[in-house]
């Protein structure tokens, strides 16, 4: 009992009190510099089932987190099982993929604000006559962002694949092989099936840093046009700390937390069902 | 008395000392001013050698510069963490204009009102001194000024006899009338900032000024004039669909619009006065081929005025030297500081003297011009809740300008937004 005093102390000082307090605050009017604050009971949150900028706010997130984490997966997957069969500059290509993922958010994201830009960039300079409206036009903005994000985080999960890849023993594939699998039968069957555990680890890093998505849509479009790459953290922070509605602000957090929480125990179960499977 | 309570006395006998030494420095110690601002962009800094100046003429007073982060959302970030903190780690501190009603109302600034003589503030712009002022009190001291203005191309106007538009109807007929005749497929009509972000509030404001259409009354009113306020942003939409501005003015902040100008890709571009130094530029695709003017009216409606901005200097409220602090503000903000930021760096002056000054008018000939502009300028709405209601409008007015929300709509989905927040706070 004693020895988990310090993991206890540190938990509560560094979550439960915090987490406490923020769902205090959201149950609050509370504008501290304008001396407002009073009990608000469940206002801020009725007011957050009827607010149109929540539910595009939550639709974006959805939106970005599902697409960003599917195309991840698919080229991280592409990608890990590229740089496995190649027989050179592994090293390099790994380097290359650990760049990109290491760049801070904000970097990439004036990187691609560069590569977006309507008259200069070079993605419209190769479009040429269809050049098209990136960060400005509400059909296309999310999508940019997303590609801008994927583009950055897709590494994490190719370097992950490619360290599994690595695991499995050679002799599977020979054993393969010598039963007369083919390339597209080895790879349903064997390499995919193996990397299952890895991918959904990743998924879920992926899908809880998705969920939470802020950097990105913050430098590149500010949440707009028409608050189409708005997510529920860019809210969350206009609330918070333009605005410095925290009673409100702390409502958005608390639905985000909430939001992160079901994913995350949703994702669990399916990693505990699958290793009891296996 | 018990141990501990023999301690205790002790301790609060040291703590009292210490305060006692912290509140006043004795003869001979040195005072050390933070100041936080925002690095000037320009070819000379001129603040190091200001602050130095200082130092000079207060022997024992070392005054410490500290650069804050570069945006502006960043700025008033850090400011609202560090101010509603106790100490804030600074005495004199640079703000943008539209900070100055909330920082006073929660208390940050000292109020500048008695250390003020008579007539101080006379030189500057009566409306830089207004949105330094709230409840008929000074909480800072104008430091330098902002104008919207209208760039256009001197070349093009004169190539077809015409003369520098008034109304923004007279601009989108000019713009149809050049961009028939040049032929050019990468010559845009008219530029401005369209992105979702402070500056589009700041486009949308002169459009509805223009309109006779307020966003925000002195009495809280939001949106007196609906249908005026629906018509502008429906005239802006409007210069997107016709193709006088192009597509990605929905993108488009300062610079974006600022370089697609200045590579000559553009008629008419509306920014803010540093654009002229960077148009001059050796090597400026424009140079001596752009002049500005004023914002546009309509053609039935108010004259057209621009949106001002800039940097006021206040002095924190926790500040341990608040004269020495008041003392510094006044020194950065005195003509002599002003005229060497403004031969250094792409800043306007606040005094208005400084637009006539031979020095100056010779580096830059267009001052006396700007300083008719800014006088005619107009500041965004002076209200301590300015960035609840520029947050809560950008998105209504960004969908308006997409086409994703008719502007009726947009109006409409705006002032209800606004009176629910804006009645949290009453």
């Amino acid at each position: 009992m004693l020895l988990l005093a310090p993991t206890a102390l540190a938990l509560g000082a560094l979550t439960v009190y915090p987490g406490a307090w923020v769902l205090w605050l959201s149950l609050q009017h509370r504008i501290p510099i304008f001396g407002v604050a009073r009990f608000a009971g469940l206002d801020n949150f009725t007011f957050l089932s009827v607010d149109a900028r929540f539910w595009s706010a939550a639709h974006t997130t959805a939106v970005f987190t599902v697409a960003s984490v599917a195309l991840e997966v698919v080229l991280g997957v592409g990608a890990a099982l590229a740089i496995h069969t190649q027989r050179r500059g592994r090293a390099v290509a790994l380097s290359f993929l650990l760049l990109a993922w290491a760049m801070p958010a904000v970097v990439a994201a004036k990187l691609f604000e560069w590569l977006y830009h309507p008259v200069a960039g070079l993605i419209n300079v190769a479009l040429g006559r269809h050049a098209l409206n990136w960060l400005g036009d509400p059909a296309i903005a999310l999508a940019a962002v997303t590609l801008a994000d994927v583009w950055r985080t897709m590494p994490f999960v190719a370097i992950l694949c490619y360290a599994r890849l690595l695991a499995i023993p050679a002799d599977l594939y020979e054993a393969a092989q010598v039963d007369g699998a083919g390339r597209l039968a080895t790879l349903t069957r064997i390499t995919l099936p193996l990397l299952g555990r890895i991918l959904l680890l990743a998924v879920l890093f992926r899908t809880l840093d998705a969920l939470r998505a802020f950097d990105i849509m913050f430098v590149l479009t500010g949440g707009g046009p028409a608050n189409t790459t708005e997510t529920l953290t860019v809210y969350a922070y206009r609330a918070l700390f333009q605005t410095l509605q925290l009673g409100f602000g702390s409502a958005l957090s608390v639905v985000v937390f909430a939001l992160v929480m079901v994913v995350a125990w949703a994702y669990l179960r399916l990693l505990r069902a699958g290793s009891v499977a296996a | 008395m018990s141990a501990w309570g023999y301690g205790a006395t002790q301790l609060i006998g040291v703590l009292v000392l210490l305060a006692g030494c912290a509140g006043s420095p004795g003869e001979g110690e040195p005072v050390t001013l933070v100041f936080k601002y925002a690095r000037i962009l320009g070819n000379a800094d001129p603040l190091p050698t200001l602050l130095r100046e200082f130092e000079a003429q207060h022997p024992g007073v070392r005054v410490k510069g500290e650069a804050m982060p570069w945006t502006s959302d960043d700025q008033h970030q850090f400011y609202v963490i560090n101010l509603e903190g106790r100490s804030p780690g600074f005495d004199v501190l640079m703000l943008d204009c539209i900070w100055t009603p909330e920082f006073a109302r929660a208390g940050w600034l000292l109020d500048l009102t008695p250390y003020l003589q008579p007539g101080e503030l006379a030189p500057f712009f009566p409306s830089t001194v207004a949105s330094a002022t709230y409840d008929h009190r000074v909480w800072a001291l104008p430091w330098n000024m902002n104008v919207g203005l209208l760039f256009y191309r001197t070349d093009l106007l004169a190539k077809y006899g015409l003369q520098p538009p008034d109304t923004y109807e007279a601009l989108v007929e000019q713009a149809r009338l050049i961009r028939g005749r040049e032929r050019d497929p990468a010559l845009d009509g008219y530029l401005w900032q369209g992105k979702q972000y402070e500056g589009l509030v700041v486009n949308v404001l002169e459009a509805l000024w223009a309109n006779g259409a307020p966003l925000i009354t002195d009495d809280g009113a939001v949106f007196p004039e609906p249908a005026r306020a629906a018509d502008a942003l429906r005239f802006l939409r409007g210069l997107i669909t016709s193709g006088v501005s192009p597509t990605w003015t929905t993108a488009a902040d300062e610079e974006l619009s600022r370089r697609a100008f200045g590579d000559g890709h553009a008629i008419f571009l509306r920014n803010w006065p540093y654009a002229r130094d960077l148009f001059e530029s050796e090597g400026s695709a424009v140079r001596d081929k752009v002049a500005f003017t004023a914002i546009p009216g309509r053609a039935r409606g108010e004259p057209g005025a621009g949106s001002t901005g800039g940097a006021h200097l206040g002095v924190s409220r926790r500040s341990r030297h608040p004269e020495l602090a008041v003392a510094l503000a006044r020194h950065l903000t005195s003509e002599r500081a002003q005229r060497a930021i403004a031969l250094g760096a792409a800043l306007s002056p606040s005094r208005q003297a400084l637009y006539h000054d031979p020095e100056l008018v010779r580096r830059n000939p267009a001052m006396p011009r700007l300083h008719a502009l800014a006088l005619a300028g107009r500041p965004r709405p002076i209200t301590p809740y300015y960035l609840l209601v520029s947050a809560t409008v950008q998105p209504e007015f960004s969908a308006a300008l997409v086409g994703v929300k008719p502007p009726e709509r947009a109006i409409d989905d705006a002032r209800a937004r606004l009176g629910h927040f804006l009645g949290a706070l009453r």
